[in-house]
């Protein structure tokens, strides 16, 4: 079954989550700009969002009982509210770990070894 | 059903006889207090008491609200979903929301004897403090994916803020970062497996996913299917692992404490481990009824406690930090905390009458209430200990603690206790703790784990007792004065109160364990039926 030739149904919604995912996993292991680290973070939490809204909708799934109705929704609007707490405490951080070390490098604190 | 009857069942449900809201009490006092501390801040714009007495008094009101003596009654609180079953309310939230108001109240009482910190900045640090007790909360009566998502980040929000609150040094902004960038991370990737299982499993009603998947497995299971539930199982647990510092999840947990205030690496290790162990047995306790998933959970729950518990204690050999030597021991002691939970999955719905194995599971889960009860007193008392000879040596190295015993010998006792204790000799209540959850463990069966926990407890004896050599054995440095802290002071006089519950719990080990058999009742009401 070639994906490309199907009309668009729950699995390419899932694909394009999984994508966000792993996209969003690479740019947190590989940027060493904490900024960097935050997108990736970001896409993340919209790779799941996508999951969450596309398992909720009724004309993707076909069997009603199937689907997880509003509460996918109600989760991705959570989710996005969520996200911009954390982005708002994360980059307040960076702020003064940039005041403290003129850098937002990651690596470059390096005076606590775990 | 209608617009007017959506909205009339929602106010029944809120307000009417299954009360909702006032089984949520505390939570909303919790709220209060931090509004009103932030009013009071307005109006008075150079308040001297920084909002102390304010949260001493929303904290004991809370405490009150969650009722921990009424519950001793029989039949009181069988265990019931509210709020359309967002959360779950049994005894088992109410001991755990009661540890946790009550840690609170025995910190913020700690933070103002201990605290250094500008008197503008108490009120902020109460807020956010208040803030991720009442993620914890919900944590703990966690029953719905949107309550886990939200307790979660509730709680750990607060900390990272928390952890660099020292702005000006730059260890702890570094701590701070590093926090952040790695608990956001962890929440991300617990968010996405959340999303795998509620789709598989089509609901996001915890005790709903539990029987879907029995459903499932019954009926047969498509791989595609199995690979999104395994997937999502797996990312789930790191997310919970990185909450309870789990090998190999653990690294933030020294670097956050060395370069944090004792104060909030206290409030870390104690409240949000207690949280994280909380949410653990709801997510555990939803799927427990499904044999394929409970032989799955207690493998993988074993596995993260024994590598948990031996990574900890091995890796504190090499510290000379007391805090990074602290973080290791927090390692370890959640290691020893997982086991009563994997004894819990493994007897739940075991062999033998539907009933017994429950009330034994329900035993398991009473040993880490017991454990909790105990390690609030001695972890708190450690850090606190650690608080107060920073404000005297100015110092958390190990070798600044040599010769203490000769310029403050009261001091010196109490940390020795503390120490004695974490370690779990008789006749202190480490002992009790590790003895309740080792029980646990043979009732399970789990005699590998059993091994390895009381292996451990051996391991873990040398560097508790190279803290106290050094006190008592090792010369005091000749260069500068000796630090004295008198058990007279207020710090002193804190300090030996907090070593009084951990001698005296070993001795009321009945009361305890009974306390903590009546909260594990009607734990798994929502998987099995009350």
């Amino acid at each position: 079954m070639n994906p490309l030739t199907q009309p668009i149904g729950l699995s390419h919604y899932l694909v394009v989550g999984a994508i966000l995912f792993v996209c969003g996993i690479a740019c947190m292991a590989a940027k060493r700009n904490a900024l960097g680290v935050l997108m990736g973070i970001e896409l993340v939490l919209n790779g799941a969002n996508l999951n969450f809204i596309a398992f909720g909708s009724p004309l993707l799934r076909g069997e009603a009982n199937q689907t997880i109705g509003l509460d996918g929704q109600l989760i991705a609007l959570t989710v996005i509210v969520l996200a911009a707490a954390e982005a708002a405490v994360a980059l307040a951080i960076a702020l003064v770990y940039y005041r403290t070390h003129a850098t937002i490098d990651v690596d470059r604190g390096e005076e606590l070894k775990g | 059903m209608n617009f007017p009857e959506l909205i009339q069942s929602v106010f029944d449900d809120t307000l009417g006889p299954g009360q909702s809201l006032s089984l949520f009490r505390p939570e909303l006092t919790l709220c209060a207090t931090m509004i009103a501390i932030l009013l009071a801040r307005m109006i008075l714009p150079r308040w001297k008491t920084s909002g102390f007495y304010l949260v001493l008094l929303g904290l004991t009101l809370a405490l009150a609200f969650v009722f921990p003596w009424r519950w001793f009654a029989e039949g009181a609180l069988p265990g019931q979903e509210i709020f359309t079953g967002l959360l779950a309310a049994d005894r088992f939230s109410v001991a755990l929301r009661g540890l946790l108001l009550l840690f609170t109240l025995l910190f913020v009482t700690f933070t103002q004897i201990a605290g250094r910190w500008a008197p503008e900045d108490g009120a902020e640090f109460f807020v956010l403090l208040l803030g991720a007790v009442l993620g914890m909360c919900l944590m703990v009566s966690a029953n719905h994916v949107i309550v886990v998502l939200l307790g979660m980040e509730m709680a750990s929000l607060p900390c990272y803020v928390l952890a660099g609150w020292q702005r000006d040094r730059r260890v702890s902004s570094e701590a701070a970062l590093k926090y952040a960038v790695f608990g956001a991370a962890a929440a991300g990737i617990l968010l996405f497996g959340m999303s795998l299982l509620a789709g598989a499993l089509g609901s996001v009603h915890l005790p709903t996913m539990g029987r879907r998947l029995a459903e499932l497995l019954q009926a047969g299971v498509d791989p595609a299917q199995l690979t999104a539930l395994i997937l999502g199982g797996l990312m789930v647990t790191v997310g919970v692992a990185f909450k309870l510092a789990a090998f190999p999840f653990h690294f933030w947990i020294p670097d956050v404490f060395e370069g944090a205030t004792a104060e909030v690496a206290a409030f870390i290790s104690v409240a949000s481990k207690a949280a994280a162990l909380g949410l653990l047995v709801r997510l555990a306790g939803a799927f427990v009824g499904v044999p394929d998933a409970r032989q799955f959970l207690v493998v993988l729950v074993s596995l993260l406690a024994a590598v948990t518990c031996t990574f900890g204690n091995l890796a504190a050999y090499g510290q000379n930090n007391l805090k990074r030597l602290l973080a290791y021991s927090t390692i370890a002691h959640a290691g020893y905390m997982m086991m009563p939970v994997a004894a819990m999955i493994a007897l739940a719905g075991g062999q033998g009458s539907p009933d017994a194995p429950l009330s034994e599971a329900q035993k398991a889960v009473a040993a880490l209430l017991v454990y909790l009860g105990i390690y609030l007193f001695m972890n708190l008392a450690a850090f606190a200990g650690v608080a107060f000879m920073r404000n005297v040596a100015h110092s958390e190295d190990l070798r600044d603690y040599a010769g203490l015993v000769h310029s403050s010998p009261g001091f010196t006792v109490c940390m020795a206790i503390v120490m004695f204790s974490l370690l779990g000799i008789p006749p202190l209540s480490g002992f009790t703790a590790k003895w309740t959850i080792f029980l646990a463990l043979v009732s399970a069966k789990l005699w590998t784990l059993l091994a390895i926990g009381v292996l451990n407890t051996v391991l873990s004896l040398f560097y508790y007792l190279r803290v106290v050599k050094v006190m008592t054995l090792d010369a005091p440095p000749a260069d500068r004065a000796a630090p004295r802290i008198p058990l007279t002071s207020a710090a002193g006089a804190y300090f030996a109160m907090l070593t009084v519950p951990v001698v005296a719990l070993f001795f009321l080990w009945g009361g305890l364990s009974r306390w903590a058999d009546a909260a594990a009742q009607a734990l798994f009401f929502t998987t099995f039926g009350p």
